[in-house]
């Protein structure tokens, strides 16, 4: 199967510290990826240069999405080319309704496919059948982006964006913190309804909770700003049981 | 109607300093005037020339020269003379009684005005309301400082052309908002509107105003408005004037036992824009919201300067203030709290803030709280910044580009403040306006 994602030997600087020393990833079509890592590690990082946020500084490497350089591109660039990035601590922005985001989000993407707007009420329809899905009342439609929503709420939101907007790539960063069980649940059942032969989730977590719910077909352990172990589901249940520490010793020798 | 003669007197420093004299002069020789207005007139004639214009020595007046202002008056002064009665214009807004106030004069003939509501001119001013008009006439409050007389509002009863005075039957509740529409056109001189309001006990008002004129119009625009024992008057202010246009505009709001004030003020327009707004909460259990927006682009100055005094028990006051100033705008917002000595259980708070879009543009802000009594409960502050860099990569993370993502949240930020505006279709209108002067706002940071 083609590659959706490849990350060849990254290497990403904050503030002149190097965070990420040489990352290597390949990502196809289908496939849950979930990284894992301590504290510190490099995870959120990665996320976030991926995602193309401001003040990280490439310091080497390469990472090729579809065939292009994701690096070159401007954050709206990637999002347009289907990549979602869920947000650790999602942002409110009282008086943008999350409806009205989301109809901009997605025909910036239909307009960059050279795709008509979306009509009236077939954007109704959608955003109504995957409120439904996140179990959202739909009031939360009307209401600011994650204006006053707690922190459960703001997490469902973000998986709620993500099934309306229907990513080829979702990287999810640490969407399991702060949910109870039963937000989990939820989360949880709403990206497992969204795998898709075409789509692939690259989660990013501490803890092997989530991996209860969503079972990854890869996990891989992050530390020091590399990739120092890959396995199967069963990797996060050793961690889980040892914790981080023998793994990290284990790599080191 | 006879264009009066310019006076062909050299236009010294003295003459600069004291332009009325010349414009009460000219506006006497048209005008034929009533007898108990001459003598106001006069008065506050004497009053302003003793004050002269105010300047940035004062402190109130810091961030906002008149120079522009009193040179441009001077040119205009030929102008000075009784506009003619004006026609009226067809209403722009639905579902509204639209009144008309052009360079000062009511247009006539007023259609049948709602229930509980009555509009007069000095035109057709009832003996029983004569008093008071000359009661309202002949205060020399500032609405600034209530201590001290006002030269810009002695300037407006020296020079008025007409007095609007919108009153209240005790008790009754106006159902349709009342538009009130200041013009001024390029036609008078110096504009001066004056413009009284008063709600009888338990009555209900919903009054905008909406300032618009024609190009390079001056406007000194004079306010007083009272509210009786548990009325509610839901103000919106809305200055909308050309972009050459120059407005300063003195308001004072009484408010009685239980009253209720909302207010929302929206700046947009103008060259030069300066308001004081003054609210008494005079009566125990009196409250005021006052929602304010502001839009200093291009070169525009707008100033607003509020003071909310509590001057009697258990009175509550609500201010937020926005304001957005780009390319070379200056907005200054001074905000001001006082509790007076009999104010015991009063509640104030007060919220600024301010948004920065280009770093060519300024904005001071000063909110001020003055507290002479314990038991109170007051609080203030006042931020200015840039649009939040964390909400510009969300919005771009789900695809828009920086600069709709720059516009969907400069467009949030001022949507709030009109979110409180009665009339659906101004407030649409005002949010439109104002989104696209964003576009362009947007469009040229590219």
């Amino acid at each position: 199967m083609s590659t959706l994602l490849e990350v060849s030997g990254l290497r990403v600087a904050v503030g002149g510290k190097e965070i990420l020393t040489g990352l290597d990833l390949v990502v196809r079509p289908g496939e849950v990826h979930a990284i894992m890592g301590p504290n510190g590690s490099g995870k959120s990082t990665l996320a976030h240069v991926l995602s193309g946020r401001d003040g990280y500084v490439v310091t080497g490497g390469s990472v090729s999405y579809q065939g292009l350089d994701l690096l070159a591109m401007a954050p709206e660039e990637r999002a347009r080319a289907g990549l979602f990035l869920g947000f650790q601590y999602p942002v409110e922005i009282p008086g943008v309704s999350n409806v009205y985001l989301l109809r901009s989000a997605l025909n910036a993407r239909r307009s960059a496919r050279g795709e008509s707007e979306i009509d009236a009420a077939g954007f109704l329809r959608l955003v109504k059948a995957r409120a439904r899905l996140m179990q959202m009342d739909e009031s939360f439609l009307q209401r600011g982006v994650n204006e006053g929503f707690s922190g459960g709420e703001k997490k469902r939101n973000e998986i709620f964006q993500m099934a309306v907007l229907e990513p080829v790539l979702a990287i999810l960063d640490e969407t399991d913190s702060g949910l109870d069980i039963d937000a989990l649940k939820i989360v949880s059942n709403g990206v497992n309804s969204l795998r898709d032969p075409a789509r692939a989730f690259i989660l990013v977590t501490h803890y092997q909770r989530l991996l209860d719910y969503i079972r990854p077909d890869f996990v891989h352990v992050l530390a020091g700003g590399r990739i120092i172990r890959t396995g199967d589901h069963t990797l996060a249940l050793e961690l889980e049981a040892d914790g981080y520490e023998q793994i990290l010793a284990a790599a080191s020798t | 109607m006879a264009q009066s003669t310019v006076r062909d007197e050299p236009r010294d420093q003295t003459a600069a300093s004291r332009p009325w004299q010349v414009a009460a002069e000219q506006l006497s020789n048209t005008a034929s005037g009533l007898d108990w207005l001459t003598e106001r007139r006069t008065a506050a004639l004497v009053r302003a020339d003793c004050l002269g214009l105010p300047d940035q020595s004062q402190e109130e007046w810091r961030y906002t020269s008149l120079t522009p202002f009193a040179r441009r008056w001077l040119d205009h002064l030929a102008g000075a003379r009784l506009p003619a009665v004006p026609e009226p214009v067809p209403p722009t807004l639905a579902g509204v009684f639209s009144v008309d106030i052009v360079d000062g004069r009511l247009c006539a003939p007023l259609l049948a005005t709602p229930p509980g509501l009555t509009i007069q001119s000095l035109q057709n001013l009832g003996a029983e309301w004569r008093t008071r008009v000359e009661a309202l006439l002949g205060s020399v409050v500032s609405p600034t400082d209530t201590s001290a007389s006002d030269s810009l509002v002695d300037l407006n009863t020296a020079l008025l052309t007409d007095v609007v005075l919108v009153t209240t039957e005790p008790g009754a509740s106006v159902a349709m908002p009342i538009h009130i529409r200041l013009q001024a056109t390029a036609a008078s001189a110096l504009c001066q509107t004056r413009l009284l309001v008063d709600l009888a006990a338990g009555s209900r008002l919903t009054l905008s105003l909406e300032f618009t004129g024609t190009a390079a119009v001056l406007v000194n625009a004079v306010s007083q408005m009272c509210l009786g024992r548990d009325s509610e008057l839901n103000l919106v202010r809305v200055q909308a004037l050309p972009d050459d246009g120059m407005l300063l505009e003195s308001t004072s709001i009484e408010a009685k036992d239980s009253a209720a004030v909302t207010v929302t003020s929206v700046d947009l327009g103008g060259q030069l824009s300066r308001q004081s707004l003054t609210v008494r909460l005079a009566g125990t259990g009196a409250s005021a919201t006052v929602h304010g927006l502001f839009l200093a682009d291009g070169q525009r100055h707008i100033d607003n300067r509020t003071r909310l005094q509590h001057e009697a028990p258990s009175t509550t006051s609500r201010e937020f203030f926005r304001g957005i100033a780009a390319d070379r705008g200056h907005g200054v917002f001074s905000g001001k709290i006082i509790v007076q000595p009999g104010a015991a259980g009063s509640n104030a708070a007060l919220t600024n803030r301010n948004l920065l879009l280009t770093t060519t543009a300024e904005i001071d802000t000063k909110p001020e709280l003055e507290i002479y009594v314990d038991d109170v409960r007051c609080s203030h502050g006042a931020t200015t910044g840039q649009l939040d860099a964390n909400a510009l990569f969300y919005l771009q993370s789900r695809g828009l580009d920086l600069s709709t993502a720059r516009q969907v949240l400069t467009a949030a930020f001022l949507r709030d403040s009109l979110t409180g505006i009665p009339l659906p279709e101004l407030r649409e209108r005002l949010e439109a306006r104002l989104e696209s002067r964003l576009q362009a706002q947007s469009g040229a940071a590219r």
